[in-house]
């Protein structure tokens, strides 16, 4: 897309996001970080669809995170990839979404995407989250400082313009993650492997089949088995797991 | 033969295995962009971006193959790195890795750079290019380390079925070897009779197998030099240690590249699928017409076919020789460079891969010559 016109595109969809936003006033639940960001998300999906009903839950596309993807996604919207009919036919959709949809979800779970200064400030523009999920803050650099403190001031001030009444959820395995617990007026709900987490994963163990391990939030225990491996596969069910039993 | 075909003006050269379409628009934007941003200036984790490798396993968790991106996924310098950096870390000199005869030819290198012993099993072209898995089996020794071979085949476009992997996955447990298992074309597969399987959908298997996908063919990116390899965590983890010494990472301009097709390529890998298939279908055409020269099984994936030359009109063409007098015949008589058989391995002697990857036109004019040259 040329400069112009993509600023038009944006320009349009976040007006038209904007205003869908209004009119149906959803839940937002917010999942942000470096990586684990679409694998949180659709446990999140999964865990609520179960809960709420699959037509009440709505998720970002793909990775639908950006300044463009973001209001794609909450428009429910495809790409308009490189063809400029294609984002005229997408912005007279958007408008017809925006002023005329009579069915909308009642929960939003959607990621949001940041790597510079800037970033998020622009879709706080757009979205306000009610509840915010922070996976991690890593780099994907062998020069380990590379722009992780810039990533880590946009995402303490989505943690900053968060609700008194929301809640941030917060990855206390990742010490820039845990930082970002002093600057938010929501309450905070922990996960991780660590004894200070309020939600913990204990005893895991890889088998053939994926991994198993053990759950404590909340008093109750639980003895869980994932057909998926990797210890991001385990947050992301916790994270689902915190957000079902909260909300 | 590619660079003696380059030699002589007007060749249509139907030898090299590279798609004939540039990289997609998409793609080299993201590319463009990533460098504009100065995103692409410093190495990568060794293992790569971790965002690649988190949509890599999103991406085949679709094909029902389950990894960890952050311990079991390695971004490479192409496959043939992925390959060679494997049989690094697991070979010790004179360890023996069986590959399929009729196989890609650049495997034997790989296995040799790492002091192994590349031992050939025939496949049987009568049953459309199948593993026999008793003629594997007498092959195995205790030196045996490892199966390497690529499913779709290069050169026969033919895919393994779902029951011979699985005899090759119980042989590969009881006698305690590797499996590489390279798939650079798997999103080539024409004909919906048999389902592509995969043996990394074999959860039972995870800690020896090793899956190998480039985005050289499936996405017009041959010349960016990346793929991924998927293991479990602990051989992944050795594997590392070799990829690091070679290449430190894979270029990272290359790696957002590939990330770019991932995410927003399907509908031009669609459109070459369809292309290919196209291409297929008229090579078979073709090659039907010249029944008294060739007989071939017809390829399911991939873009290459893999005739047998008729033993008269070998002996005609070529007197005394083999599939390499013969290609180098066509070369030079009809102008129309093939890749001799000799090359896959012994049993590829007596035939020729040739690779429709090729524009149609060049397809076209290349067995109008065949025609006039054989008639």
């Amino acid at each position: 897309m040329k400069p112009l016109f993509k600023k038009i595109v944006q320009f349009y969809l976040k007006l038209f996001t904007k205003i869908i936003l209004w009119r149906h006033k959803p839940f937002v639940i917010a999942v942000a970080g470096s990586t684990n960001k679409t694998v949180a998300k659709e446990y999140i999906l999964k865990f609520l669809r179960e809960k709420y009903g699959e037509e009440e839950v709505r998720g970002n596309p793909r990775s639908y995170n950006t300044e463009i993807g973001l209001p794609l996604a909450i428009l429910f919207l495809e790409s308009g990839e490189s063809s400029f009919w294609k984002w005229w036919k997408i912005l007279i959709q958007a408008k017809i979404e925006a002023l005329f949809s009579r069915k909308f979800p009642s929960k939003l779970v959607l990621e949001l995407g940041v790597e510079k200064k800037g970033d998020m400030e622009y879709l706080l523009e757009i979205v306000r989250p009610s509840w915010v999920v922070v996976t991690n803050i890593e780099g994907s650099y062998s020069d380990a400082q590379s722009n992780l403190d810039d990533v880590f001031e946009e995402i303490k001030l989505l943690a900053r313009k968060m609700p008194k009444s929301g809640k941030l959820i917060l990855n206390f395995d990742d010490e820039r993650v845990k930082n970002l617990a002093e600057f938010s007026p929501s309450e905070v709900i922990s996960y991780g492997i660590s004894n200070e987490a309020d939600a913990r994963a204990e005893n895991i163990k890889t088998t053939v089949q994926g991994q198993n391990f053990d759950f404590t939030f909340q008093g109750k225990y639980e003895s869980v088995e994932i057909k998926k491996y990797g210890r991001h596969n385990v947050y992301a069910w916790m994270i689902a797991k915190i957000v079902k039993e909260n909300l | 033969m590619e660079l003696r075909a380059s030699r002589i003006p007007g060749v249509v050269s139907l030898a090299q295995g590279v798609p004939s379409f540039d990289t997609p628009d998409a793609i080299k934007n993201a590319a463009i962009e990533a460098i504009q941003k100065g995103k692409v200036a410093k190495y990568s984790l060794a293992p790569g971006l971790l965002e690649l490798r988190e949509v890599i396993t999103q991406k085949i968790e679709q094909e029902n193959k389950f990894y960890d991106f952050e311990e079991e996924v390695i971004v490479t310098a192409g496959s043939i790195e992925a390959i060679t950096a494997t049989m690094l870390a697991i070979l010790s000199p004179g360890d023996e890795v069986l590959v399929p005869d009729p196989t890609y030819t650049s495997y034997q290198p790989a296995i040799k750079v790492a002091g192994g012993r590349p031992v050939f099993v025939p496949l049987d072209e009568e049953n459309h290019w199948a593993f026999d898995i008793a003629e594997l089996e007498k092959r195995i020794t205790p030196k045996t380390k490892a199966l390497l071979f690529c499913n779709p085949n290069n050169p026969t476009g033919t895919i393994f079925t779902r029951n011979q992997l699985h005899a090759v996955a119980q042989l590969a447990i009881k006698h305690d070897f590797y499996i590489l298992s390279d798939e650079v074309y798997k999103d080539f597969i024409f004909d919906a009779g048999e389902k592509f399987y995969s043996l990394a959908e074999m959860r039972g298997i995870r800690d020896r197998l090793i899956y190998i996908f480039s985005f050289s063919k499936a996405y017009a990116m041959t010349g960016w030099r990346v793929a991924y390899l998927a293991t479990h965590h602990d051989l992944a983890k050795k594997i590392l240690g070799v990829h690091d010494v070679l290449v430190t990472c894979a270029p990272v301009v290359s790696q957002y590249a590939a990330l770019a097709a991932l995410e927003m390529a399907d509908s031009e890998l669609a459109k070459y699928h369809a292309i290919y298939k196209q291409r297929r279908d008229l090579i078979c055409k073709r090659l039907d017409k010249l029944k008294n020269i060739f007989e071939y099984q017809r390829p399911d994936s991939a873009y290459f076919v893999f005739p047998r030359i008729k033993e008269d009109i070998l002996q005609k063409i070529a007197p005394g020789g083999g599939s390499k007098e013969f290609a180098i015949e066509l070369l030079e008589k009809a102008k129309v460079a093939t890749v001799p058989g000799a090359a896959f391995g012994p049993v590829g002697e007596n035939h020729i891969r040739m690779c429709f990857g090729r524009s149609e036109e060049d397809i076209n004019l290349a067995f109008d010559r065949l025609d006039d040259f054989f008639k």
